[in-house]
């Protein structure tokens, strides 16, 4: 047989086998193109939804890069007819998209200034009497700061400190394996827990945030998420503490206090004066996020962070650069930009249309139903598709299905964020997989009890908490 | 000669990592330990980054190295490298290399023919970038796990590549080496040729009547593939065994055999789609199979 032909039919086997499910997503798209418009739907509305459809295949699978997808999303909005160039132009660029471009390079900010040293030195001085009581401590630092600085700052801040502990331990001993885990579990847990807590916790808070401001002209100010979500994040943070303990029983003997202590190094005086800046940075961006949100954005006052520190000369633009998830931010900017089209094209009020639909065969209270099956497929959307993206696709229909009715796009929001199930869900979850110390199975298997005790804990504030708001 | 050897759990590569450096040695080539971490996902992969580097900040391991460090050390414990003072791993460089490649290097000598690196993503990718990149002459892997990436890695990776599988240190082994008359074969003789002599190891050349293949035709490479072995005066016995190639040759197998194959001249889109005699061999031995090319 020829070489070169050997040579080629090989390298694009390779291709193929790398690249299949953008084959088969490309594929599947083509097919429903050709299919008849269903009856009530226009055909922007029915082609939005085709590229919905390819869009979560390939951010699932991941075939192509995510620049790639967030290109081909624009394009394809344009090129289908969903929407003109200017309009998908326009909503390319929105306060969601700045938080996401904010929140990462302001993240990266605070990472670098090294400041988990000084937090574990304070870590200890409250919880440090007892190992029990340094975990729980661990795990509820990790959600205060989660909830308003975001997962990925703080389990890059709390990783160290976790490994720092667990360091010695041999894991091959059960007890030694399981105080690994409860170590790990008990900052993962806590950090995506947080993360609920308020509109800056999650780039998909702000995202919703945006939809109802611009599809139902509900505002929702931080305090008032805050007063939502931060009583659900204390019970699942007591919920989480004892599934824990519970899941891992360990006499944390292994558990060296002073191994840690001794890891913590001494700071000069340069760091100290670089940590109180960093320390009042964070505080000011923080405050105003509480009291400037409605006039500035979410999104513009956490660019404002990452501006501070980069004008302090706190770090450098080629480290904010070479760190910064640019892939993400035109993701979330194509997806945001075809949530709204999905919306403006009436995509979304024929989807919550033939959602009704269906619940009107059922007999119960379809109110009921309908919040359960819009949380449940959110998590559990979430969970495989990742929560940010996920409420930017599914976020106007939430909204669709009651418009003037906070509860039910809230619910979606913060049910996205239960991401206890599958390791892709979230940069915690990731971040925790990749120390190789945690299964995807074992992540799976705790996490299924905490993800329904969530929904549960959701549904019962939502009926009986929110109602008194 | 260059080796690949690449390591995942410690359980599983012990058995790999001893066989890959006994090869090594007995070839006297460089070897490459190569450990593939995790695919992270698009959506995480530059925040685990950041953690990682600020692991390297703390001194502590970043995910891959402890494995480095434990196949480091079973070296060591063999003789594979000597053990000196200043040869200890506790104090490594981590030095990023392009497409995801970071090597390893200790403060202290060690032999130049062995390099530790740590490679991110999937693994298939990961294995052919490193052989196409550093032109590796054998990939060895262990022989657990899912088998399709056997599969890919025999179509895809410019290497020869062994499969190993239940290998115990302690058997005494024999080569078998089943023969045909395609250019495969005649690789696969030359390597069995240059592992029996390196091992001083018993060879049993074995064919199957294939198609219209006469008996007699058959009898003949059988003689043939003997007298080459002769030559280099290594010991060998022949057989001719009757039935369907793949089983046939599968039921031979001893668990104290290494199989040694050619690649299938298959066209390469049917090997994909419907894999190849070769390949179903080393999918269902249950020893060391090595399939050249």
């Amino acid at each position: 047989m020829n070489e070169s032909y050997k040579v080629i039919s090989s390298s694009i086997l390779f291709w193929f086998s790398q690249k299949k499910w953008f084959v088969y997503s490309v594929i599947i798209s083509i097919f429903l193109l050709n299919l008849s418009t269903p009856v009530g739907l226009t055909v922007p509305a029915y082609h939005s939804l085709i590229i919905l459809l390819l869009v979560f295949m390939l951010v699932t699978f991941e075939p192509i890069p995510f620049p790639a997808i967030a290109l081909l999303t624009l394009v394809l909005q344009v090129v289908l007819g969903v929407a003109p160039p200017d309009v998908v132009a326009s909503s390319f660029m929105n306060d969601a998209v700045l938080f996401v471009m904010g929140s990462l390079m302001f993240a990266i900010a605070i990472v670098h200034q090294g400041l988990d040293i000084r937090l574990a030195k304070l870590i200890i001085k409250i919880f440090g009497k007892s190992k029990r009581m340094f975990l729980a401590g661990l795990m509820t630092i990790s959600a205060i700061l989660s909830s308003f600085l975001g997962e990925h700052t703080v389990i890059a801040i709390m990783l160290p400190i976790g490994l720092s502990v667990i360091r010695n331990i041999d894991t091959q001993q059960a007890d030694g394996k399981n105080a690994v885990l409860l170590t790990l579990f008990s900052i993962a847990y806590g950090t995506i827990i947080g993360s609920i807590g308020t509109p800056s916790g999650g780039a998909r808070n702000v995202i919703m945030i945006n939809y109802l401001q611009e599809f139902s002209n509900v505002s929702i100010d931080y305090w008032k998420w805050m007063k939502h979500a931060y009583p659900i994040l204390i019970i699942q943070l007591v919920v989480a503490y004892f599934v824990l303990q519970f899941t891992f029983p360990s006499s944390l003997n292994n558990i060296k206090m002073r191994g840690f202590k001794k890891n913590v190094g001494k700071t000069d005086v340069k760091k100290n004066i670089n940590h109180l800046f960093s320390c009042l940075i964070i505080i000011g961006i923080v405050s105003s996020w509480f009291a400037f949100n409605d006039i500035y954005g979410l999104g513009i006052i956490a660019l404002a962070g990452a501006l501070t520190f980069m004008i302090f000369g706190m770090i450098s633009w080629e480290e904010i650069n070479k760190n910064t998830n640019w892939g993400v931010i035109l993701l979330f900017a194509a997806t945001i930009s075809l949530g709204f089209q999905i919306n403006e094209t009436g995509a979304s009020s024929w989807l919550v249309l033939k959602f009704n639909e269906l619940l009107a065969t059922l007999p119960s209270n379809s109110m009921n139903i309908s919040w359960s099956i819009m949380a449940v497929l959110s998590g559990l959307t979430a969970n495989f598709f990742t929560s940010s993206a996920t409420v930017s696709l599914i976020g106007p229909m939430a909204i669709e299905l009651h418009p003037t009715d906070i509860s039910f796009a809230l619910s979606s929001a913060i049910a996205s964020g239960f991401s206890f199930l599958t390791v892709i869900s979230s940069p915690t979850a990731m971040i925790i997989y990749s120390t190789g110390l945690v299964s995807t199975k074992m992540f799976f298997r705790v996490g299924i009890l905490m993800f329904i005790i969530s929904i549960i804990i959701l549904y019962l504030m939502s009926q009986f908490y929110w109602v008194t708001l | 000669m260059k080796i690949l050897i690449a390591i995942g759990g410690r359980e599983f590569s012990k058995p790999t990592l001893d066989l890959g450096m006994k090869i090594a040695n007995s070839f006297k080539s460089s070897t490459t330990i190569a450990y593939v971490g995790k695919k992270i996902s698009q959506f995480s992969e530059k925040d685990v980054s950041v953690v990682h580097q600020n692991l390297d900040d703390r001194e502590l391991y970043r995910p891959g190295i402890r494995t480095l460090e434990w196949a480091y050390d079973f070296l060591i414990s063999k003789k594979y490298i000597e053990e000196k003072d200043s040869n200890k791993f506790d104090d490594y460089l981590l030095v990023d290399e392009e497409n995801s490649r970071m090597k390893v290097l200790l403060k202290g000598q060690q032999s130049d023919k062995i390099d530790l690196i740590m490679r991110t993503g999937e693994i298939i990718e990961q294995l052919k970038n490193e052989v196409e990149t550093n032109k590796h002459d054998i990939t060895i892997i262990g022989g657990g796990g899912n088998t399709g990436i056997h599969q890919k890695l025999v179509q895809f990776i410019d290497s020869s590549v062994f499969v190993v599988k239940n290998y115990s240190v302690s058997k005494k082994y024999k080569i078998l080496l089943p023969v045909n008359d395609s250019k495969g074969s005649d690789m696969a003789i030359e390597t069995a040729i240059n592992f029996a002599k390196s091992y001083k190891l018993n060879v049993e050349i074995v064919s199957v009547p294939e198609g219209k293949k006469s008996i007699e035709e058959v009898e003949k490479i059988l003689k043939k593939t003997k007298e080459k072995f002769s030559k280099n005066r290594i010991k060998t016995t022949t057989k001719l065994i009757d039935g369907p190639t793949v089983n046939s040759i599968v039921n031979y197998a001893k668990d104290d055999s290494i199989v040694i194959l050619g690649v299938s001249p298959k066209n390469p889109i049917m090997k994909y789609f419907f894999g190849s005699k070769p390949l179903s061999i080393a999918q269902k031995c249950n020893c060391p199979v090595l399939i050249t090319k």
